[in-house]
């Protein structure tokens, strides 16, 4: 089974990590999916500092968890060469109500976006070019 | 002494994924830095401007800790550190 923090270069199930979040005292369950958008690109190539990556996930999520009162975040980050479409990243968060559940799942995303040392290459016809990232 | 370099992304085409750098004992963040410039022309001109400033966008960790690049260029390494080269993150 897939652990609720992850880094994989597997195809993300957002299934599983629904299915993990199910808590007989939430009343909400929210996800998020980031997915490679069609910027006139061919592919996009994700590169992760994986152990940094991890402990840096765990950590927004213990922080979320206090902050939104959940009862459950899982949070699993894609690597290597993507397809457009493809699921880049997911977020499920559970918690008794939609409110905290939801502002979990975007407190865990912006956090990830702007401290996980994780990076992004689109490759389109002419080459490749990184993603400018967050200072 | 010997340390271990790790670079990501744009760094990581110039420096290579992992390499082993020896240093003079002591040796501080910024000497390690100016070593890995001195044998590889193209990270010198991805990482310092041509003052010999060290560019805004390059981020260090050592031992998987954030050091801020500007302040912690002159802390020491210890024989068997890790440091970790890269540009600011771009995740999720």
């Amino acid at each position: 089974m897939m652990p609720l923090i992850e880094i994989t270069e597997e195809e993300i199930s957002i299934d599983q990590l629904m299915r993990r979040a199910r808590r007989p005292e939430a009343g909400a369950i929210v996800s998020f999916t980031g997915t490679v958008r069609d910027d006139g690109i061919e592919q996009m190539v994700v590169e992760a500092f994986p152990e940094a990556a991890k402990a840096e996930m765990q950590a927004i999520v213990d922080e979320a968890t206090g902050r939104f009162s959940l009862l459950s975040a899982g949070v699993v980050h894609r690597t290597g060469s993507l397809a457009v479409g493809e699921s880049i990243v997911a977020i499920v968060c559970s918690a008794a109500h939609r409110q905290e559940a939801f502002d979990g799942c975007r407190y865990i995303i912006e956090e990830l976006k702007s401290r996980v040392p994780i990076w992004k290459k689109e490759i389109g016809k002419d080459g490749g070019r990184w993603v400018e990232g967050m200072r | 002494m010997r340390i271990k370099v790790l670079a990501f992304a744009g760094f990581r085409e110039a420096l290579g994924k992992e390499r082993e750098l020896d240093v003079r004992d002591g040796a501080t963040v910024g000497e390690a830095l100016q070593a890995l410039a001195e044998s590889l022309p193209r990270f010198k001109e991805e990482a310092f401007e041509q003052s010999g400033a060290i560019r805004d966008y390059v981020l260090l960790m050592v031992n998987r800790k954030r050091i801020d690049p500007l302040q912690d260029l002159s802390r020491r390494l210890q024989d068997g550190d890790e440091l970790a080269v890269f540009p600011p993150v771009a995740g999720g």
